[in-house]
């Protein structure tokens, strides 16, 4: 297995670009050489010289956000990143990882330009980028990143300090690592679903302590700390040494804004530029107003029905007509254009499509009319009282939408909306019965994933298959990328063809941008939901 | 009187201890605070070394015991979300907090006390009640639609004040108007009442009897001593808005300590909830400890009654 560097080159000074922007030369007849015509040859090459060191080192401006969430300290140390998508719209900025998720690349090249793994699947080798440095001047070097893996205290810490035997450093570009045993998904946690990969400077972090860098955070990342007021902003200022290409913007500020109305008023008025997650009417109203651009970007947050009673042969669940039924019955089109304003992505797999062994399923079918038909053919033509169905606050009205949808079929279930906490509480400690309305936007693969929700043991799975079991043991040993993926496929479509979930969708995270705004970052990377890479943001007159 | 304070300060003791308990057992039920800090799906073991982090793996009364004994010496504990001491996040929020409270302590007091003379002196007439529509709206209307309603007139619509944060005196109109109105119709009632019966008492007829022009009896001898119940009350308010004002301030991203307590129950920050809700409990307390000492000084029946 091996990464190739295919990183791009610093966009330079581009006449032809220049040339399309600069004003309309006032029509008129022959215009002789004289000294107007000198003076504005004179003003446009000062212009040029201006705009040309402005792309390509100098720059300018500046561009806020309006936060839904309240910024913490913690995201701005790697070591320390949670299982949660948000601290990643700091790191990209401040930070970089040996290979991260970019525009058109899964896993692009970042601070590291290429990757091997051994035969034996048991050593990964990484070589650093060569002359690629932090804020404060020093060079990235094999030292640093093993030492932020080591430090990483974060997400899934443990399964990869646990499986890595040794990180050797046999010189200054060059790191090692050495697996216990082999492990297939050791890339998928190391550089993708974990902050272990996303490297600090060694010795500034020895130099100043753990609290002293989340103070004032040093990175190899587009953009430098410059300061941070607890509960109100994040400033940032431009990094023109990054590795990739210079920023276009000089400066980034982060405000936090925790009422989504309030946010969109600031962006109405031009005191930010982009907001982060603006639902339902108001994302209406986003999208009605001139100037305002509604970004929505589809996340890898799935959204499904769980049958949690169908290991019961007495439940009607049991039946897998009756699992049919229910996903037949669900109005998936028309849900999404009312909730999401359509832009939610309609799936049939409790797998976002972006995950390393994805299996395509057929897209959900909405036929209440079949749906009924099952539920006759499996002795329920007048429907049946299904009990509760259970769901996480934030998203009743999802639940709701579903649970009429069930009602015209027959189906009659009570809602049972539960706070965040108080619902995955009961999830995971398999208090729920009936029906759950569930969600997932952990990081990793098609495996991970299944692990949490299918297999034999995991920990929001109410019963498994043995033959789904079998094969999920057969995957978890394989070393074979192309075998592993047509077990992993299979393992998809019977979970899919046995209807153990009915789908719901896979969110669509509604964002806004404002006038000034040239490229927002929203969207350019497959599954992520805030803006970047930062590097690739302009303001509109750039 | 030494015995008289002794016990108060023993009463004030046990409410603080009831109070730590009790917010300490409570925020307990809302919630496991680990599954905020994942995306659903996560493995156990990501939980539960989250758990282990935040001392959430020790029985119960471990936790308590160790809490207290950290609050003695002065340490709220670290915040599950900022890990940074609660006490150091309460600190960075105090200045904010009292400046809105300052504020809107001057907008209620200013609108409240006028507006309830005015309404005593002209008692059912226009004045009374235009006061009354102003109180009733005041303590009915719920603040966070009226944050939002001057954001939308005055921000979107006119352009004048800016939506939310804070910084300059533009940014704290909004959130002043919006927690002052309830505080300033429970003013301008009290006020209004306390006027009317300070009016009706004997000595102010004889004031008027000796020929003392209405102005004068009621700026002079009415108004002072209607006064002294509004004060009273303008001081516990004053502590009600520094520590839960936690609606205007998430409206207008103020970052304050309401804000801080909101950021704490909707992430399960436990240290930060149960710090919040101490300090402010702490402060009534405190008040309340001196108002009683200062009634035992003043008005020995109630030293001898106690």
């Amino acid at each position: 297995m091996t990464g190739n560097c295919h990183a791009k080159q610093p966009v330079g000074f581009r006449l032809s670009s220049l040339l399309r922007r600069r004003p309309p030369t006032p029509s008129g007849g022959p215009i002789g050489i004289g000294r107007g015509r000198v003076l504005a040859l004179l003003a446009l090459a000062l212009t040029i010289g201006a705009y040309g060191s402005a792309r390509a080192g100098n720059p300018q401006g500046q561009l806020t956000w309006g936060v839904h969430i309240t910024l913490a300290p913690t995201w701005f140390d790697p070591a320390e990143t949670p299982g949660i998508i948000t601290p990643y719209m700091v790191l990209y900025a401040l930070h970089d990882a040996l290979a991260k998720p970019m525009p058109g690349q899964p896993l692009a090249p970042s601070l590291a330009e290429s990757w091997s793994a051994s035969e034996d699947a048991l050593t990964y080798e990484f070589v650093l980028r060569k002359g690629v440095k932090f804020h404060i001047g020093d060079e990235v070097t094999a030292e640093d990143v093993k030492f932020s893996f080591e430090r990483y205290r974060g997400a899934s810490h443990k399964p990869l300090h646990d499986r890595v035997a040794a990180v050797e450093t046999p010189d200054p570009r060059h790191v090692r690592f050495k697996l216990k045993e082999p492990w297939p998904d050791f890339l998928t946690f190391y550089v993708g679903a974990t902050g272990a990969g996303w490297i600090v400077p060694k010795k500034y972090v020895e130099k100043v302590g753990d609290d002293g860098f989340k103070k004032a955070p040093v990175g190899a990342g587009p953009y430098k700390f410059v300061s941070f007021t607890p509960g109100q902003e994040l400033v940032l200022e431009a990094f023109d040494q990054y590795w990739h290409k210079p920023p276009n913007v000089k400066r980034l500020v982060f405000k936090v804004i925790p009422d989504e109305t309030t946010r969109l008023a600031a962006l109405k008025r031009g005191e930010v530029d982009i907001v982060y997650s603006i639902r339902g009417e108001l994302a209406e109203e986003l999208q009605r107003t001139k100037g305002l651009t509604l970004k929505p970007a589809v996340i890898q947050a799935t959204f499904w029905l769980y049958f949690a009673d169908q290991w019961d042969p007495k439940s009607p669940w049991h039946d897998e007509r009756v699992r049919r039924a229910a996903s037949l019955a669900i109005d998936h089109d028309t849900i999404n254009r009312a909730l999401t304003l359509g832009y939610s992505r309609i799936t049939g797999s409790i797998i976002p499509d972006t995950f390393d062994y994805y299996w395509k399923p057929p897209a959900p079918t909405y036929d209440p009319g079949k749906a009924r038909q099952l539920l006759a053919e499996a002795g329920y033509p007048n429907g049946f009282d299904a009990g509760e169905y259970f769901c996480d606050t934030a998203y009743a009205n999802l639940a709701e939408a579903t649970l009429n949808n069930l009602e015209e079929v027959g189906i009659r279930a009570k809602l049972r909306p539960l706070e965040r906490a108080a619902f995955f509480k009961g999830y995971a400690e398999k208090g729920f019965k009936n029906l759950i309305q569930g969600a997932s936007g952990a990081f990793g693969n098609a495996a991970t994933r299944l692990e949490a929700f299918v297999a034999k043991g995991g920990a929001y799975a109410y019963g498994s298959y043995p033959d789904i079991d079998t094969l999920f043991a057969q995957q978890a040993a394989e070393l074979d990328h192309a075998r592993r993926e047509a077990t992993l496929h299979k393992i998809q479509q019977v979970v899919h063809d046995r209807t153990i979930y009915a789908h719901l969708w896979q969110l669509a995270f509604l964002n806004g941008a404002g006038p000034r705004v040239g490229e927002s970052g929203l969207g350019l990377i497959p599954s992520y939901a805030y803006s970047a890479p930062y590097e690739d943001l302009t303001l509109a007159h750039q | 009187m030494t015995r008289f304070i002794t016990r108060r300060l023993a009463y004030s003791l046990l409410s603080l201890f009831l109070l730590s308990l009790t917010i300490f057992l409570f925020v307990r039920l809302t919630g496991d605070p680990a599954v905020l800090f994942v995306e659903p799906g996560a493995s156990q073991s990501d939980l539960e070394a989250i758990r282990q982090q935040f001392g959430l793996d020790q029985p119960v009364g471990v936790q308590y015991v160790s809490f207290i004994a950290s609050l003695v010496q002065g340490d709220f504990g670290q915040s599950f979300y900022y890990r940074t001491p609660v006490f150091e996040l309460y600190l960075s929020r105090l200045p904010n907090s009292l400046l809105l409270a300052t504020a809107a302590m001057a907008f209620s007091l200013l609108i409240g006390i006028p507006s309830g003379i005015l309404a005593a002196v002209r008692v059912g007439r226009f004045w009374d009640s235009a006061g009354k529509v102003f109180a009733l709206l005041g303590l009915s209307l719920p603040s966070f639609w009226v944050g939002l309603v001057l954001i939308l007139f005055f921000s979107v619509y006119l352009g004048w004040l800016p939506s939310s944060g804070s910084g300059t005196a533009a940014h704290l109109v909004m959130p002043a108007f919006a927690l002052g109105w309830y505080f300033a119709a429970a003013h301008m009632r009290l006020t209004r009442s306390s006027m009317l019966e300070v009016l009706g008492s004997e000595y102010i007829k004889l004031a008027r009897l000796k020929g003392l022009p209405e102005s004068l009896v009621i700026a002079k001898h009415a108004f002072k001593n209607a006064l002294i119940p509004v004060l009273t009350l303008a001081g516990i308010n004053l502590v009600i808005m520094i520590n839960v004002a936690v609606v205007v301030e998430t409206v207008f991203a103020w970052p304050g300590i309401g804000r801080l307590l909101y950021e704490g129950i909707t992430f399960r920050d436990f240290p930060v909830v149960q710090g919040v809700v101490l300090m402010g409990g702490g402060m009534i307390v405190v008040v309340n400890l001196v108002i009683d000492i200062l009634y035992g000084v003043i008005d020995p029946r109630i030293r001898l009654e106690a």
